[in-house]
């Protein structure tokens, strides 16, 4: 096992942004680079690929200069045969030129398999499906992202497959590549990742935070394993550490929660929403079933964890927006305790019984739906419940989803400065704090590590036992699947109007 | 350059780029200079003169500051909750008294002020040059209040866009709460200084613009010896004005130029007090939004 460890400081107008004494990768071996988000794992990967400007940020690797690693033979390698595929597809894609084009751009123009990478990455649909994408200019809003992220792949597998045999030294990063991806198309690309790593061998270092590819890795590559190196990147005392992930550690924990999922049993209902739901033109039906053939009222009920399943872009956050009155349907109808609301109720109603006193919900994506600006204690300020708590009370309920109890220059310090993972479990705090009888929970594990996904479910629990009702919305199936039975599952399909 | 050091370095080039701290310097040090020539070489009465006026006006330009706030904040807020409420009328009133505000001249609406307070003067009714003060102040803040009303507003509607706003109100906190606290005071500061900045600049023109325009002789009613002594009133006062016109001797006589830092000191100082401290908010105002990156 050939390992380069790497010593990094990242600087931006002398401020530390990442300082790590030895980031390990494993050459010719697929690093999975697990943690929470926002810590610098894009940063880090970054720094070695060589793709940070050096005017905007003051880097060191090696205690070297960064214009010194750039110049390197190292880097100079990285860059000619490896391949990045960014988090976020639309920086990556040039607006200028097709994806056609750019899936044959320089070195990848000969590169061999395009068709077949494409029809996996698209599971095997008719040829047309993705050709019409092929000939679209990449805008913010389109294609949707997850096939530009699907297209991305595409890339780099084209270009691994071009290296097939003379791919020692080349390095292949992919940041969160399957992020805006289910988890059927999720499989697709980790398929592909392996079976073109066994053909060439280069070095990866795959980038996520979704811990059930542990589960994946393992259950359908068995003999890969020895080339898979799971690492833990993680804040310790404030410094920040990789340590080694034992896959076991979290396939033990999926294994316990199984063995201790609680028996169906039909508890009260708090709320019921018709199957049939008109928005933006559309129709959205819950059923009971994935292809939607059993049409079924999505029911919430005290203690019980109801699951909404879908792929991306169905419009489940629409869906759970519209039960949140935020946005206006053209048809809907729910009933809420004694309540019904519908199309026509007006926004003030939901302002008046449901927000903070009857349902709450958090948002999936903790950087917009936090106040960056605003400081970690005052996030609670101004909650229904606040009145009614003291300042221990409310630090108390932040030490339950922080590692220790929160210090006052943690509670003074701006969310800004928080990492992905630390303003997700605020995030989360700040509904799991309120006394309502309904949370819904949209993609509550984004970002956490394990520790905190642990956390994080164990929280859920207590609230259950409480008696409040939860909605998830969530592509961690593997671990929601622990807690909720088939009777609460329901399947969301979308249809045009016309 | 080592780690370390980078961390620690700071002083003169970090104060040239922050602009805004350069030219607020830059103000404050020039204006001290030229308190410390007229101190030395200007007569005892036309210093005395000169502080009231730059005073007055300082006064003046910070009160239009507060005003403006406090009548943008409550016309902003207002119009974005009406708005979206479903008191359409309300929302059709307010939008159509803020229209016919915005259609007058800025200009127009302080000498209308001015009027006002001549016919108030005459009366009798005021006659504190405080209250004339508040009430120069009130109507220049009455004619310019609108823009900060109007970046409030923008504040407001661009963060109800993002998902923050919506995340709040699921949680039960109150949606003035969201406004006031969450989207204008944590994360508006910035813009609405700079607007402030912008409005102490225009509040000293205003002055001195309308100032001046009444020494010229705008009515016999209206006259610069009614109202309170102003960086504008002096300028527009004889003895500044001729001043000022000494400056032509310097066509013909280069080694005049001496005399004219002592002996015309009352024009020039009121002429260069105002447009030094207009430069200077200029460039205060600038340098605080590339700093901020506001743009």
């Amino acid at each position: 096992m050939e390992e380069r460890k790497y010593n990094i400081r990242i600087l931006s107008e002398n401020r530390e942004l990442v300082a790590i004494d030895e980031f390990r990768v494993v050459k010719s071996a697929i690093n999975v680079l697990l943690g929470e988000s926002g810590i610098g794992k894009s940063l880090i990967s970054l720094a070695i690929a060589g793709l940070i400007d050096p005017d905007e940020l003051d880097v060191h690797i090696d205690g070297r200069p960064y214009r010194s690693y750039l110049n390197s033979k190292e880097a100079i390698e990285i860059r000619r045969n490896g391949f990045f595929v960014f988090q976020e597809p639309s920086s990556h894609l040039n607006p200028l030129k097709t994806l056609r084009m750019q899936l044959r751009e320089g070195s990848l123009e000969e590169a061999p398999g395009e068709e077949s990478i494409l029809r996996k990455l698209w599971q095997n649909p008719k040829l047309a499906e993705y050709e019409n994408i092929l000939d679209v200019y990449p805008k913010p809003y389109r294609p949707s992202g997850g096939e530009k992220q699907r297209i991305l792949a595409a890339m780099a597998f084209k270009k691994m497959a071009s290296t097939a045999g003379s791919s020692k030294g080349s390095v292949y990063f992919f940041d969160e590549p399957t992020g805006n991806l289910d988890n059927k198309l999720r499989n697709e690309f980790l398929d592909l990742l392996v079976e073109n790593f066994g053909e060439s061998r280069p070095t990866i270092l795959l980038i996520t935070h979704d811990y059930s590819m542990i589960s994946r890795f393992i259950g359908k590559y068995p003999a890969i394993g020895k080339n898979i190196y799971y690492r833990e990147l993680m804040l310790e005392h404030g410094r920040l550490r990789l340590r080694d992930f034992q896959p076991r550690e979290y396939l033990l924990w999926l294994e316990k929660r199984v063995a201790a999922k609680p028996p169906a049993e039909k508890k009260e209902m708090i709320l019921r929403l018709q199957p049939e739901i008109k928005v933006f033109g559309r129709t959205l039906h819950i059923s009971r079933d994935p292809a939607g053939n059993t049409p079924a009222p999505l029911v919430i009920r005290k203690g019980t964890v109801t699951y909404l399943k879908a792929p991306s872009g169905t419009g489940k956050t629409t869906i759970v927006k519209i039960m949140m009155g935020l946005i206006k349907s053209e048809k809907m109808s729910m009933e809420l305790g004694d309540t019904v609301y519908s199309e026509e109720t007006s926004r003030n109603a939901w302002a008046g019984r449901v927000w903070g006193k009857q349902m709450t919900m958090v948002f999936q994506h903790a950087d917009e739906s936090l106040n960056l600006n605003s400081k970690v204690k005052d996030v609670f300020s101004g909650l229904p419940v606040v009145g009614s708590m003291s300042k221990e009370e409310i630090a108390d309920a932040i030490s339950e989803l922080f590692e220790e109890a929160p210090t006052r220059e943690f509670l003074n310090k701006k969310v800004r400065f928080l990492s992905g993972g630390q303003k997700q479990r605020l995030n989360l705090l700040r509904s799991l704090i309120l006394h309502t009888d309904i949370i819904i929970l949209d993609e509550p594990l984004n970002g956490l590590d394990f520790l905190s996904v642990a956390k994080v479910i164990t929280m859920i629990e207590t609230k259950l036992q409480s008696g409040i009702g939860i909605m998830v919305i969530s592509h961690n199936e593997e671990v929601f699947d622990t807690m909720v039975g088939p009777e609460n599952i329901y399947y969301l399909n979308s249809s045009s109007l016309d | 350059m080592d780690i370390n050091t980078s961390i620690r370095k700071f002083g003169f080039q970090d104060l040239f780029n922050r602009k805004d701290l350069l030219w607020l310097i830059i103000w404050i040090a020039g204006l001290g200079l030229l308190w410390i020539w007229n101190a030395l070489f200007l007569n005892a009465p036309a210093f005395a003169r000169l502080q009231t006026a730059f005073l007055n006006s300082l006064l003046t330009g910070m009160m239009v500051v507060v005003f403006s706030l406090v009548l943008g904040w409550i016309t902003g807020v207002s119009l974005h909750l009406l708005e979206r409420s479903e008191l359409k009328t309300g929302f059709a009133i307010l939008s159509f008294v803020t229209d016919m505000l915005r259609s007058i001249p800025q200009i127009i609406a302080v000498l209308i002020g001015y009027v006002i307070l001549t016919m108030l003067l005459y009366k009798g009714i005021i006659q504190s040059s405080f209250i004339q003060l508040i009430w120069i102040a009130g109507t220049i803040s009455i004619a310019v209040f609108l823009e900060v009303a109007d970046t409030i507003k923008q504040r407001i509607d661009y963060y109800r866009t993002l998902d923050f706003v919506d995340a709040m109100l699921c949680c039960g906190i109150k949606i003035r709460r969201i406004i006031n606290i969450e989207i204008l005071w944590k994360n508006s500061k910035s813009h609405l200084l700079h607007k402030l900045i912008a409005i102490f600049g225009v509040s000293i023109f205003l002055q001195c613009s309308i100032d001046f325009i009444i020494s010229v002789g705008l009515s016999t009613d209206v006259s610069l010896i009614n109202f309170p002594m102003t960086l504008g009133n002096l300028l527009a006062n004889v003895d500044s004005k001729q001043d000022i016109l000494a400056l032509s001797n310097l066509f013909t006589d280069l080694g005049y130029l001496p005399e004219i830092f002592k002996r015309h000191l009352q024009g020039l100082s009121v002429a260069s007090c105002i447009v030094f401290s207009l430069l200077c908010i200029y460039m205060i105002a600038n340098g605080f939004v590339r700093r901020k990156k506001l743009i």
